[in-house]
């Protein structure tokens, strides 16, 4: 890169900069009058002009985007009526009416693509789960080279998944892929599976990815909290007689609770909104393998049907919303912030 | 109270000056104009180093211009930037892609005739709606045809029967007679105009998918897989492509774009010619034919549209465009250019235009992408053995009616 091209940039980027910085500066100068002058409260000037950036910075990334996608599921805005899409309490109740009662995707209605959704995050989040605490336990006894087996069970998260994806369907080729080449070998030219092209394999294919994406997660969570178990506790079960097993669900699993449950929490809300894997395995399109968010990215950029999309966007949070709200209460997940 | 004051007030002039300022440099200081153009072109076959390098051309003979290139990774991405863009009210000045955007691009009112830039009748075919032009071809082509490499094959198939015949002599164990990208419904179009068919009835939005010649074409190419075996299991493009490059595919079905680097891989070992026409109806099949376009956004200011205008003719000119084939294999977008010594010299180049001669123009409309998605999985399901062709094409159909009621 030649010393001009950087200057360039440098230049093209420095007004924005420039400008920015003068703006939050002017930002915190009114602040300062206001908390001194109008409120006449000088002490706490400080930490509002502190917070004022971070409140400025959360209020353009989030609060505006969300405010736009609702006022957006308000509109019957797709390229037909692009720049001048129309507004009204009526386009958005036809937006909601049109998710649950059309096709969303081709030929699947909103009903059967929910449950599909719901039966993708139940098999991941068990899995990520039941794995995370398997491997969490063993990493947590004596073992030799714990600091090695760490290092190489995280890589999965600490990986791109836009990049694992695409390695992983590398791997489901039907030829070259990696399971193929070894079932052909062991049972067979027959054994070989239609990994990519038919709707229960693909599904599966899915599947297998993202347990290899998802479980080192759960397992650093797990770990983390096992660690926080006394040994005390362990040593005194032994004593009245208590076996792994019992030691494990009455012992372990009740005292590592407070930390699993958040994060099964957020493995629910990240699992149901996955795109990167659905997307990127699916590469027929299958209808199948398809889940609510990718049905929802067809539906927006594929279709350009923003005003359905928002409203599809809203239905699909609302949906996390509930379960969020039922499991907290069922599980007590995040209790201890709420006290 | 008044320091107070006197500093937000040095501050609001500071930003009125520095916004002034950077407006006027930005446009015009001392008549200068600053363009951007997006481009779909990657650097893997050279022709993003070989835009970037006209443009320097470009910019030293025009010193009051300078266009800032924009790479945009695929042309969905570019497709998608410039629908939010417009939104934004950001636009670049000038965008160089394919002509199947046209379709979205004039449907949302985001692009504007170019009929007052260039004069369209000295170009090849252009996008045209209601009276106007809206595209300059930078290239044409974009279409399907038969690649062989002659190491492996002396004379090519001219009858789907000889295609067949010579595939099954070429494929054994991980070498293929024939291999071309199976998961895309583009590799299907040409084989449907063989067998007669067409993706849209003659009002040129209707599709008409579950017909007898679509079901034909379907158990053409399930038959050449699971039937004749002379191609491989499954195949994207990708797949196909190093099978070819590795001498292992005896044949390839890949378009124009990848002419250039298969001539600097094989050399005279490279042959070209028209896909084989289809022996149980005697017609060619029918590649879509498309092209390399420049469109020009609504609302750009004139000075950057004057400047606009003197760059599309700068790479639409003869020798830019003689460039062009000499260097990527690419059809020009202007008339006047195909006097080119290499495309009547070359035997790559006259075996791409042989095909040419049976191609279709690919339609434009928007309705074309819910055509496109209505074929891809069915035609998988079919190579799969999932699902016959007759109940493909009743899915396919329903599909794309769905997806085009979606777009209303």
């Amino acid at each position: 890169m030649s010393f001009e091209v950087v200057a360039r940039s440098l230049t093209q980027i420095g007004t924005t900069l420039v400008l920015i910085l003068l703006a939050f500066a002017l930002v915190e100068a009114i602040i300062f009058v206001f908390y001194n002058k109008v409120l006449k409260v000088g002490d706490k000037s400080l930490t509002a002009m502190l917070l004022a950036p971070a409140i400025i910075g959360l209020l353009l990334l989030i609060v505006v985007p969300l405010i736009y996608e609702v006022v957006l599921s308000f509109s019957n805005m797709n390229l037909h009526h692009f720049k001048n899409p129309s507004f009204g309490l009526d386009m958005f109740f036809a937006n909601i009416k049109r998710v649950f009662t059309t096709k969303i995707l081709k030929t699947m209605t909103f009903w059967p693509l929910l449950l599909q959704t719901v039966l993708w995050t139940v098999i991941q989040v068990t899995f990520h789960v039941v794995l995370g605490l398997m491997l969490a336990l063993i990493l947590n006894s004596n073992i030799k080279l714990k600091g090695l087996y760490k290092a190489i069970l995280i890589l999965p998260w600490a990986m791109p998944p836009v990049i694992s994806g695409l390695t992983w369907r590398g791997e489901f080729h039907a030829k070259y892929g990696f399971f193929n080449i070894i079932l052909t070998k062991v049972f067979g030219d027959q054994a070989a599976l239609p990994w990519m092209t038919d709707s229960f394999w693909n599904f599966v294919a899915m599947n297998i990815t993202n347990i290899w994406m998802g479980v080192p997660f759960m397992m650093i969570i797990c770990l983390g909290a096992l660690q926080g178990v006394p040994v005390e506790y362990y040593e005194a079960a032994a004593m009245d007689g208590a076996g792994k097993s019992h030691r494990l669900f009455n012992l372990t699993i009740p005292l590592i609770k407070p930390v699993l449950a958040p994060s099964v929490m957020l493995g629910i809300i990240w699992t149901f909104n996955n795109f990167n894997v659905p997307y990127f395995i699916n590469q027929f399109m299958l209808e199948t393998s398809d889940i609510l968010v990718t049905a929802l990215y067809r539906a927006a950029f594929t279709y350009n049907q923003y005003g359905f999309a928002a409203a599809f966007a809203l239905v699909i949070f609302f949906i996390l919303f509930g379960i969020s709200v039922v499991y907290m209460k069922k599980t007590g997940a995040l209790k201890a912030i709420g006290d | 109270m008044k320091k107070a004051t006197l500093l937000v007030l040095t501050i609001l002039l500071s930003l009125q000056f520095l916004t002034a300022n950077s407006n006027s440099e930005a446009n015009s200081v001392e008549g200068n104009v600053t363009i951007e153009m997006w481009t779909k072109e990657g650097d893997a076959d050279g022709t993003l180093q070989w835009t970037k390098a006209k443009l320097e051309e470009f910019m030293a003979a025009n010193p009051d211009i300078t266009v800032e290139l924009v790479k945009k990774t695929t042309v969905d991405e570019l497709r998608e930037d410039f629908q939010t863009a417009s939104l934004a009210g950001d636009v670049p000045d000038l965008l160089w892609t394919v002509s199947d955007h046209a379709g979205p691009f004039l449907t949302a009112d985001l692009i504007q005739s170019v009929d007052s830039f260039v004069d369209l009748s000295a170009y090849v075919e252009t996008v045209v709606a209601d009276g106007e032009s809206w595209a300059v071809p930078m290239s044409s082509g974009n279409h399907l045809m038969l690649i062989y490499n002659k190491d492996l094959i002396s004379t090519p198939p001219t009858t789907t029967d000889e295609l067949i015949a010579m595939g099954q002599e070429l494929t054994s164990g991980d070498n293929y007679g024939l291999v071309y990208n199976q998961t895309e419904a583009f590799w299907l179009v040409p084989w449907l105009g063989g067998f007669g068919g067409k993706v849209f009835a003659a009002d040129g939005v209707t599709p008409t998918l579950d017909t007898p010649e679509m079901t034909a074409t379907l158990q053409f190419l399930s038959d050449l897989k699971n039937k004749y075996k002379i191609v491989p299991q499954e195949c994207d493009y990708n797949a196909a492509d190093t099978l070819f490059k590795e001498g292992k595919a005896a044949m390839i079905i890949n378009g124009d774009w990848s002419l250039g680097d298969y001539e600097k891989l094989f050399g005279d070992k490279l042959g070209v010619t028209r896909l084989p026409m289809v022996s149980s109806t005697q017609k060619w099949p029918m590649p879509y034919t498309a092209g390399i376009y420049f469109m020009i956004p609504k609302d750009i200011p004139s000075a950057n549209a004057a400047a606009v205008g003197k760059l599309v003719s700068f790479f639409t000119s003869k020798e830019i465009q003689y460039e062009q084939v000499n260097d990527f294999n690419r059809f020009p977008g202007l008339l006047d250019a195909y006097d080119a010594p290499k495309i009547s010299d070359n035997e790559i180049l006259k075996g791409s235009a042989y095909q040419l001669q049976t191609g279709t123009p690919m339609p434009t409309v928007l309705e074309m992408r819910a055509v496109w998605d209505g074929i891809k999985p069915e035609m998988a399901q079919v190579f799969a053995e999932n699902e016959t062709p007759a109940e493909a094409v009743v899915a396919m159909q329903e599909s794309a009616v769905a997806g085009i009621a979606a777009q209303k």
